[in-house]
């Protein structure tokens, strides 16, 4: 048996005397394709802000089984930065050695795969929502993640733009890849499905 | 009504014939205060994006210490220089009282604060998911600080044209530690003090108009450098 990445036994997140999240038990493996259903309120968002490590508040474990391990999250509502559709694809591998010509190459190559290629030199804000969303799931790829989150992914995606993030997700089976989606989303067949109920 | 019009009139024939008096100390006031502020943006900006990280009570403890230094009175801080520089003071052997290099250095302990906390209210101000995301992308400090710099750019403008602003126009630290001396600490403000003193209404006046040209084109700067990026 493969074993797992991250190791989640009893986890509650609560904030104001109230548990906004409450997870018994979660194993995610190394190409584990998970989906987190759930209605609003369910505690999706704050799963996998656990998970990223950006949320420490809680109670119970949430372990990572080896070293240190690259996991990138992806915002409901992502965040653009300052600069160019390249800048920001390319911000996690800045200062790693790379030439401008290699990340110019290689952002180039995942935007292409998003089906935004002729928009590498456009400013980011500048892009609609489903675009900006599209532009966030290649910056979060190029940081090459062992784990990526993905807070409601296809929310604003156009069929052509779901097809393009499930194609590039298909093409990296050793990553492991957590979706929170309220309903049923355009996965690969041997997505599990974690079912969270309201807490509150 | 006419000695104001004659004064007007004479600041501005001494403004058009480049009198060697004003635009000496406006060249010194411009010089001092620049690296003024140089060395204060060394210290102050990273300081602010670092206090901005910072969480808990202390960290609260030192915004707030820090804000309220913002409004330190010249004289105040001039004072304290003197105290430092003077011949039995602690720097007094290093003898920069009444040189240039102890205005810098008042201008600098006044433009510090200023700096700290407009940048620090300008990185707390920043949507956190530029943090976030930062952190997820697993970027290094230096880039970090480069993007918090970016994302933040129009609020960091702002304290630094703020703190030049007040360096540029002050009047208690250079005249407490520079003394107004012809041709070596004297500065606009000090200056302009001095001639109108003097009876020399129009060349103070000139000076002031001076001062009032900088503080407005440090306006119009802030207005531009800081107005909205269009989408």
């Amino acid at each position: 048996m493969t074993e797992s990445l991250i190791r989640v036994r009893d986890l509650q997140v609560v904030r104001k005397g109230r548990p906004i999240c409450s997870v018994a038990a979660l194993d995610i493996a190394p190409g584990d394709r998970l989906l987190v259903q759930g209605g609003n309120g369910s505690g999706k968002t704050t799963l996998l802000r656990v998970l990223a490590g950006l949320e420490r508040d809680y109670d119970g474990q949430c372990e990572l089984c080896a070293r240190e391990i690259r996991r990138v999250y992806v915002h409901q509502s992502p965040c653009m930065l300052r600069g160019t559709v390249l800048d920001n694809v390319t911000m996690g591998l800045r200062g790693n050695g790379h030439s401008r010509h290699d990340l110019r190459v290689h952002a180039g190559r995942l935007v292409e795969q998003v089906g935004l290629t002729s928009l590498l030199d456009r400013p980011a804000r500048q892009l609609s929502g489903g675009e900006q969303r599209r532009v966030a799931i290649a910056r979060a790829l190029a940081a090459s993640p062992e784990l990526l989150l993905l807070d409601e992914p296809f929310a604003d995606l156009d069929a052509d733009g779901g097809d393009a993030v499930c194609c590039l997700l298909a093409s990296r089976p050793e990553m492991a890849v957590v979706i929170a989606a309220p309903g049923d989303t355009p996965l690969e067949k041997d997505t599990r499905i974690h079912r969270l109920e309201c807490s509150g | 009504m006419a000695f104001f019009l004659e004064g007007l009139t004479d600041a501005v024939q001494a403004l058009l014939r480049l009198d060697p008096q004003v635009y000496a100390a406006a060249w010194r006031s411009v010089w001092v205060s620049s690296l003024a502020l140089l060395l204060a943006g060394s210290v102050g900006v990273p300081v602010g994006i670092a206090l901005a990280r910072m969480s808990g009570p202390r960290a609260r403890l030192l915004v707030i210490a820090i804000r309220a230094s913002m409004a330190l009175p010249t004289v105040f801080i001039g004072i304290l220089c003197y105290g430092l520089f003077s011949r039995r003071g602690p720097l007094g052997p290093f003898d920069l009282l009444y040189t240039p290099w102890a205005i810098v250095i008042g201008e600098l302990l006044l433009a510090l604060p200023i700096l700290i906390a407009l940048t620090h209210g300008a990185i707390a101000a920043l949507d956190p998911r530029v943090a976030e995301t930062l952190t997820t992308l697993g970027v290094s400090r230096w880039q970090r600080c480069r993007t918090y710099v970016s994302e933040a750019r129009r609020g960091i403008v702002v304290a630094v044209l703020s703190a030049y602003a007040r360096c540029v126009t002050e009047l208690g630290i250079a005249i407490i530690v520079g003394g107004n001396i012809k041709g070596r600490t004297r500065t606009l403000a000090t200056a302009t003090a001095m001639e109108t003193g003097m009876g020399e209404f129009g060349r103070g006046l000139a000076m002031g108009l001076l001062l009032l040209l900088t503080a407005l084109a440090i306006s119009f700067a802030i207005g531009f450098l800081s107005r909205e990026e269009r989408t």
